[in-house]
C-alpha cells in the first residue's frame, strides 16, 4: 500500500534491542522464533543477549508468549487499528485525549512509555500475526503497523514484518510476483495477469461461486473456509494434490497423493523474511512430488488443442475505451 | 430509441463486458453489436450469445436482467446513458469521464472506481470500494457524482480526490479511508473507522458515527457551504437539513495521524 | 546455420565501421567464415550491430521483486504480454516481470544483461529469477562493500584474509564479479547513519574508512583475476557537491582498474538543492586523462520510474523529500535496499540538471570505449527507453528541442547546450555493445568476429532514430532468429556466466564461526548450488589458467 520497511532476520538477531510482537503468539505458533532470531540471541552488538533487549507483547489476551515479554499490553479486541493510529498521531506530537486512549484498553502512561521506548531504541522491530492481519480491518491493520514502522524511521531505525502461517506462503508470494507482478488474487482469464483482492482472491471467488473448477495444491479450504465456499467446491470439479487426505479431498472429484515437501520432496522455501532456503529431502516417498504431477498434467494439456481459437488473441482490458 | 439488451443466458462464471459502453456502441449496427466480444471467464464469445439485442446506433443503452455476474459495464464511458433494470456486477462505470448510469436494482463492488466525471445512481444497494482507488493507485474518483439509495460496503470513497458520493442506507467500515478531497454524504451513518487516515475532504453524516480517536471536536455549527450544498442535492431528492431550528452539525477535524484538514460533520437534530 | 548478406556491418571491436559484408553463423551459434545451407537473411540496405549489452541494470532478485509488489498501479496501466503457445504472459512498466524483461530487452536488440546488485543471502532467488528471463545471456555482480565479515578483516588490517573472504563469497553466490555500493554507508544505515567522508571511520568501526574499502576491494578484484573490474557506486550518490567525493574516490583508485557505476548521479556541484549544478566537465576531464577506467552513464529520462538502490540512506531521504511510497529491506551482514517510485520532470530544477548531466558525460568523455549507455534501470528511467537516449546522442537538434522544455535558470547550471558532438553509428555500437562487453571481459560478446557468439541485431535504416533502434527488423541470439518483424519467434533459454576465483581451501573453516555468529541460516545451506544455475558458463580465474 504505502510501502514496507523491513529487514532479514539476521539483522534482528544482530541489532534489535526493541522487539514488539503484535497479534501473534510466537511461543506456541513459531516456537523457535525467540531462540533463533530474536530475544534470546547474543550478538556482537547485543552481547548480553536477553538483558540487552526489551520485548513488548500486544494482544487481546494473555497467551503463553506473555511469559517471555518484558511488557504486556492488553489491547481491547477490535481496537488494534485505533491504537496504532493513535501511536502515529502521538509520535508526531499531535494531541489525543485520555478518553480516546482509554477506548483502546490501555492507559496514557502505558502508551507514553511505549512511545518513549520506541524512540529511544537503537533498532526497533515489530512482528505482526494473524491477530492483526485476520481480524476486522484485515489488510488495513497490517498497513497500519507497516506505516508506523516507516514513520518511526524519522527518529530511529525501525522495521516491521509479518509472521507467516504454515506452508510456503512467502515462496508463493515471491514467485507470483516475479512472474506476474502480483502476490496473490490474480486472474489470467485475459491471457495476462490482473490483480484485485476481493474479486480474484480465493475465498471470495469460492463464496460467490465465480469458478467452474478448482485445483487445490497443498491447502485445505474445505476445513477453513465459510460454508458457501465449501458448498461451491462440492458443486464444481475439484482436484486436490496433497500428502494427506484432507477435508477438501473428501469433497473433491480427484485426489492425488503427493510427497511431502521438504521431507520427501526437494525444493526451495522462502522464509518469512524472503530468504530462500534449500529443502533437502530426508526420506523417500512412494508418491510423486507435486512438481511431477503438475508437469504431467501440463504435458497432457499441451497435447490438447490450445485454449484460444487459432488467430485470436484476448485484448487487454485497458485497450477498451 | 435506446438500444436494449436482454440477458438471455445467465453466465456461470463472471462475464466481462466492457463493450457495453455508449462510446463503443453509439455508432454500431445491431449485427455489429451482437458480434462484439465478451469474456466469459477465459472464453471469448459474441455478445449475442448472452444478450438479445434490439435497436442500434444509440448512445442510450437499456440493460435488463440479473446482471450481477456481468462486470465492467460502462467502463471509461464519456457520454450517453446506461439504464439497468436488474442487478449489476463489479466495476460499473469504472474510469468513466462523462455520461449517466442508472441502476434499478443492486450494484456490486468498485462502482465508479477512479472515475473522472459522470453520474451514477443506484436505486438499490451497492457493494464496497465505491468511487475508490484500485489497489496501489494514489487516487480514487477525481470528480463526478455517485448516489446510492440503499446501503454500501467497505471503503466507500477510499482515496477519492474530488466529487460527491451520497449513500442512503448504512455504509460499512472505512468510509472515506485516506480521502484526499471531495464529499461523502451518509444519510444513515456508517459502521466503524469512518474517515480513517483522511487527508482532506468532507464527510457529512445524518446519524451519529463512532469516530476514530484521532479526530477532535471543534464545536457545533453549520458551515456556510451547507445550504449551498443542500440546494445542489435537492433535485436528486436528497434532503440535507441546515436550518438552525432543525439542529446543527458537530464538526470534527482529523485524521490527526495524517492531517488536520479533513472534516466530519455529524448532524445533531434540535431537541 | 545462418547467413546474413549485404548488410552494413558495424563491428567496432574489429575496426569495422559501416562496411557492407556478409556474416555467417555455424550450428553452434557462433560466427564462422562460411556456411553451406541454412537460412539466408537478406540484409541489403539494413544496419547490422552486435547485440546490445547492458552493463548495469536491476532486473532480478529481492530488490526488484519488492518494487513489483509496491507498484500494482503501474502494472495495471502498462503494456501486457499476452500468453501465446510459445510466449509466457507478463507485464512491462517500471518493474517488468521476468518473462516480459526478456522479451523487452530482446525486442530492442539487447542480448546480454548484467544484473548489477545481488546480495549473497538471496542470490538463490536472483538466479531463479534470471532463469525465468528468456533469451538474453546474463551475468550478475555480488554486493561486497558492506559485507561485515569482510569489513572486520579490513579493520584488522588482514588484507589476505579479506581477499579469501571475497573469493569465498563470489563462488557461494555463483556470481560474475564484485559490486561495491556506497562503501561503509550501507553498513552505517543499519544504525540509521551514512558514510559521507571517505577518510572518516565508518559507524561501528574505529579505523576502517570508505577510502580503505575502495582501494582494498579494487586490489582484491585485480588479484583474484576477475574479468570485470570492481564495479563501484560511489559514496554520496545524488548529493549536491558530490563531485569532490567522486574525484577523491577516483584518486584512491589510481593505478587500478575500476568501473564507476551510473556516474551521472555522482557529478554534481553546488551545495544544496537550489545551487545544484552539473560538474560533468570535471569528471569527463578525469576520464579523458585516465584511459584505464570505464563508466556507465546512469542517464535520466523524464517520466515515471521507480528508484531501487542499495543506498538505503539516500532512499529514506528521497521518501522524506517526496512523500512517495517507501520500501526498505536490510539484508543481514551484507547490504540493504531502498525503493521509492519517482517521476523526473523537466520543470524540476534538479531533474533538469540530472537529465543534462547524463547526456553530457556521454558526450564529453571522448572515448566511447570508456562510457556506456545505461540508465541504471530502473533508477534513471526504464531500459526500454534506451532508443530515446540513442537519439539524443546522435541528434544535436533533438537535444536543442528538449532543452527548450527546461527552465531558463537551469541553463547556467549545465553545459549541454554548448555541446555539438553527435555520436556516429559506430560510436553507438561501442556505447551499447562493444564497450560494455569488453569492460565485462566477455570476449565473445559485443563483436562479430569469428568464434564469437552470434548475437546480433539488424535495423532498417531510418532517419527516425528512436523508431530505428526501438523496432529492429531482426534480432538473432546464439544464431537463432528470436525477433522477426516485431514478433517473438523463439524464446530460447540464455546462459549465465560465472567466475570461480582462486580460494584458499582453509577459508570454509575460517568462515564458518564468523558466519554462524551473524547469520540465521545454516552454513551448509548458504552457498548456491551449481545445479540451480541455468546453462552456466564458468570462468576459472585462478592464476594457473591466466585468462
Amino acid at each position: 500500500m504505502g510501502g514496507k520497511v523491513t529487514c532479514t532476520l539476521g539483522e534482528v538477531k544482530q541489532r534489535a534491542d526493541f522487539i514488539v510482537y503484535w497479534g501473534g503468539n510466537p511461543a506456541e505458533c513459531h516456537p523457535r522464533h525467540f531462540t533463533k532470531y530474536t530475544i534470546m540471541q547474543k550478538s556482537k552488538f547485543l552481547p548480553r543477549g536477553r538483558k540487552d533487549r526489551t520485548m513488548v507483547l500486544v494482544d487481546i489476551r494473555e497467551t503463553k508468549s506473555a511469559k517471555a515479554a518484558d511488557i504486556f499490553l492488553q489491547v481491547r479486541p477490535g481496537k488494534d487499528f485505533e491504537l496504532i493510529t493513535i501511536l502515529r498521531a502521538l509520535v508526531k506530537g499531535r494531541f489525543v485525549s485520555d478518553e480516546q486512549i482509554a477506548e483502546t484498553g490501555l492507559s496514557r502512561e502505558a502508551i507514553d512509555d511505549l512511545i518513549a521506548r520506541m524512540k529511544a531504541a537503537k533498532f526497533g522491530c515489530m512482528f505482526f500475526g494473524m491477530g492483526l492481519s485476520m481480524t476486522r480491518g484485515k489488510h488495513m491493520n497490517s498497513a497500519a503497523l507497516l506505516t508506523l514502522a516507516a514513520e518511526m524511521n524519522a527518529f530511529t531505525k525501525f522495521v516491521a514484518m509479518p509472521m507467516r502461517g504454515h506452508g510456503n506462503v512467502t515462496g508463493a508470494d515471491v514467485i507470483m510476483r516475479w512472474q506476474t507482478g502480483f502476490p496473490f488474487g490474480i486472474s489470467f482469464n485475459r491471457g495476462y495477469p490482473r490483480y484485485n483482492p476481493g474479486e480474484f482472491s480465493t475465498v471470495d471467488v469460492l463464496v460467490r461461486g465465480d469458478c467452474d473448477a478448482a485445483f487445490i495444491i497443498g491447502a485445505d479450504p474445505g476445513a477453513t473456509m465459510p460454508e458457501p465456499a465449501i458448498e461451491h467446491l462440492k458443486r464444481v470439479p475439484t482436484i486436490v494434490l496433497d500428502p494427506h487426505v484432507t477435508h477438501t479431498s473428501r469433497l473433491s472429484r480427484v485426489h492425488i497423493t503427493t510427497a511431502a515437501q521438504g521431507i520427501s520432496a526437494p525444493g526451495t522455501a522462502y522464509r518469512m523474511d524472503e530468504i530462500p532456503m534449500p529443502l533437502k529431502p530426508a526420506l523417500k516417498s512412494p508418491y510423486p512430488t507435486d512438481e511431477e504431477v503438475v508437469r504431467r498434467i501440463n504435458e497432457a494439456i499441451a497435447n490438447k488443442p490450445f485454449w484460444l481459437p487459432d488467430g485470436s488473441q484476448p485484448q487487454m482490458i485497458n485497450l477498451q475505451g | 430509441m435506446p438500444t436494449t439488451f436482454h440477458l438471455k443466458r445467465q453466465p456461470t462464471v463472471p462475464l466481462e463486458a466492457e463493450v457495453l459502453s455508449p462510446d463503443i456502441l453509439g455508432e454500431l449496427s445491431n449485427s455489429e453489436i451482437r458480434a462484439l466480444t465478451v469474456y466469459h471467464g477465459k472464453r471469448q464469445l459474441p455478445l449475442g450469445d448472452f444478450f438479445d439485442v434490439e435497436g442500434e446506433r444509440s448512445t442510450n443503452l437499456l440493460l435488463r436482467g440479473d446482471l450481477n455476474k456481468v462486470r465492467w459495464i460502462g467502463r471509461a464511458m464519456s457520454k450517453g446513458t446506461i439504464t439497468v433494470r436488474g442487478s449489476v456486477g463489479m466495476h460499473l462505470g469504472a474510469y468513466m469521464t462523462g455520461g449517466r448510469i442508472v441502476v434499478h436494482g443492486n450494484a456490486s463492488d468498485w462502482i465508479g472506481a477512479e472515475m473522472k466525471n459522470g453520474f451514477i445512481h443506484v436505486h438499490g444497494n451497492a457493494g464496497g470500494q465505491v468511487g475508490a482507488a484500485y489497489r496501489g493507485s494514489l487516487a480514487g474518483m477525481k470528480n463526478g457524482m455517485i448516489v446510492i439509495d440503499g446501503s454500501a460496503g467497505l471503503e466507500v470513497g477510499m482515496r477519492m480526490r474530488r466529487g460527491t458520493i451520497v449513500v442512503g442506507g448504512p455504509a460499512r467500515d472505512f468510509t472515506g479511508l485516506q480521502m484526499k478531497g471531495g464529499t461523502i454524504v451518509l444519510l444513515a451513518g456508517a459502521e466503524i473507522r469512518t474517515g480513517a487516515w483522511m487527508n482532506r475532504g468532507t464527510i457529512i453524516s445524518m446519524k451519529p458515527l463512532p469516530l476514530m480517536p484521532t479526530f477532535i471536536s471543534s464545536g457545533a455549527a453549520t458551515p456556510t457551504f451547507l445550504p449551498v450544498y443542500a440546494q445542489f442535492l435537492k433535485p436528486l431528492g436528497i434532503h440535507l437539513p441546515f436550518r438552525a431550528a432543525e439542529g446543527a452539525y458537530r464538526l470534527y477535524s482529523g485524521d490527526l495521524s495524517v492531517s488536520d484538514k479533513g472534516e466530519i460533520l455529524v448532524w445533531q437534530p434540535a431537541l | 546455420m545462418l547467413r546474413i548478406t549485404g548488410g552494413k556491418v558495424y563491428d567496432p571491436a574489429h575496426g569495422i565501421d559501416g562496411v557492407v559484408k556478409d556474416l555467417f553463423v555455424d550450428d553452434h551459434g557462433r560466427f564462422t567464415s562460411s556456411v553451406e545451407g541454412g537460412r539466408t537473411i537478406d540484409a541489403t540496405g539494413m544496419i547490422v550491430f552486435p547485440g546490445g549489452v547492458d552493463v548495469h541494470t536491476h532486473v532480478a532478485g529481492g530488490a526488484i521483486n519488492f518494487a513489483r509488489a509496491m507498484t500494482p498501479e503501474d502494472h495495471r496501466r502498462t503494456q501486457a504480454f499476452i500468453r501465446t503457445k510459445t510466449r509466457r504472459s507478463g507485464l512491462g512498466g517500471m518493474a517488468p516481470t521476468t518473462f516480459a524483461t526478456g522479451y523487452l530487452y530482446a525486442g530492442m536488440g539487447w542480448t546480454t544483461v548484467n544484473e548489477a546488485a545481488v546480495p549473497v543471502l538471496s542470490a538463490r532467488h536472483t538466479h531463479e529469477e534470471l532463469a525465468d528471463i528468456p533469451i538474453v545471456d546474463k551475468t550478475s555482480l555480488t554486493l561486497m562493500a558492506n559485507n561485515e565479515i569482510m569489513l572486520d578483516q579490513m579493520e584488522k588490517g588482514e588484507f589476505e584474509r579479506a581477499k579469501q573472504v571475497v573469493a569465498w563469497y563470489l563462488w557461494a553466490a555463483k556470481s560474475y564479479g564484485i559490486k561495491a555500493v556506497n562503501p561503509g554507508g550501507v553498513a552505517a544505515w543499519k544504525w540509521g547513519k551514512d558514510a559521507k567522508q571517505l577518510s572518516s571511520p565508518i559507524e561501528g568501526y574505529s579505523k576502517l574508512t570508505p577510502g580503505v574499502i575502495i582501494t582494498q576491494l579494487a586490489r582484491i578484484c585485480d588479484e583474484l583475476n576477475l574479468p570485470h573490474p570492481m564495479h563501484l557506486h560511489c559514496n554520496n550518490l545524488g548529493v549536491p557537491g558530490n563531485i569532490s567525493t567522486t574525484l577523491e574516490t577516483l584518486k584512491h583508485l589510481e593505478g587500478q582498474r575500476a568501473h564507476i557505476a551510473h556516474s551521472q548521479y555522482h557529478a554534481y556541484g553546488g551545495d544544496g538543492w537550489e545551487t545544484i549544478c552539473s560538474e560533468t566537465v570535471q569528471l569527463a576531464e578525469y576520464f579523458n586523462s585516465h584511459p584505464g577506467i570505464t563508466t556507465d552513464a546512469g542517464a535520466v529520462v523524464f517520466g515515471n520510474t521507480i528508484t531501487i538502490t542499495a543506498d538505503g540512506p539516500w532512499q529514506h531521504l528521497l521518501y522524506k523529500l517526496t512523500g512517495r511510497k517507501w520500501g526498505n529491506l536490510d539484508v543481514e551482514n551484507e547490504t540493504g535496499c531502498g525503493i521509492v517510485p519517482y517521476t523526473y520532470r523537466p520543470s524540476n530544477l534538479v531533474n533538469a540538471v540530472q537529465w543534462a548531466a547524463g547526456l553530457e558525460l556521454l558526450l564529453l568523455i571522448r572515448d566511447p570505449w570508456q562510457v556506456f549507455l545505461s540508465t541504471d534501470h530502473p533508477n534513471g528511467g526504464c531500459f526500454w527507453r534506451y532508443p530515446e537516449i540513442i537519439e539524443l546522442l546522435m541528434c544535436a537538434d533533438v537535444r536543442k528541442e528538449c532543452l527548450k522544455a527546461i527552465p531558463d535558470r537551469v541553463k547556467s547550471k549545465i553545459t549541454l547546450a554548448e555541446i555539438d558532438r553527435e555520436y556516429t553509428l559506430g560510436e553507438i555500437a561501442i556505447a551499447m555493445s562493444a564497450g560494455p562487453a569488453r569492460a565485462l571481459g566477455l570476449a565473445r560478446k559485443g563483436n562479430l568476429g569469428i568464434g564469437s557468439d552470434a548475437d546480433l541485431v539488424i535495423y532498417e535504416e531510418d532517419t527516425n532514430i528512436q523508431k530505428m533502434f526501438g523496432h529492429p527488423r531482426y534480432v538473432i541470439k546464439a544464431g537463432e532468429v528470436v525477433i522477426e518483424d516485431g514478433d517473438i519467434r523463439e524464446a530460447p533459454q540464455g546462459r549465465e556466466y560465472l567466475v570461480k576465483p582462486a580460494c584458499d581451501p582453509g577459508t570454509d573453516e575460517f568462515m564458518r564461526p564468523l558466519f554462524e555468529d551473524c547469520y540465521t541460516m545454516s552454513f551448509e545451506n548458504y552457498p548456491v548450488e551449481l545445479e540451480r544455475i541455468e546453462h552456466p558458463e564458468i570462468r576459472d580465474c585462478s592464476e594457473a589458467t591466466g585468462k
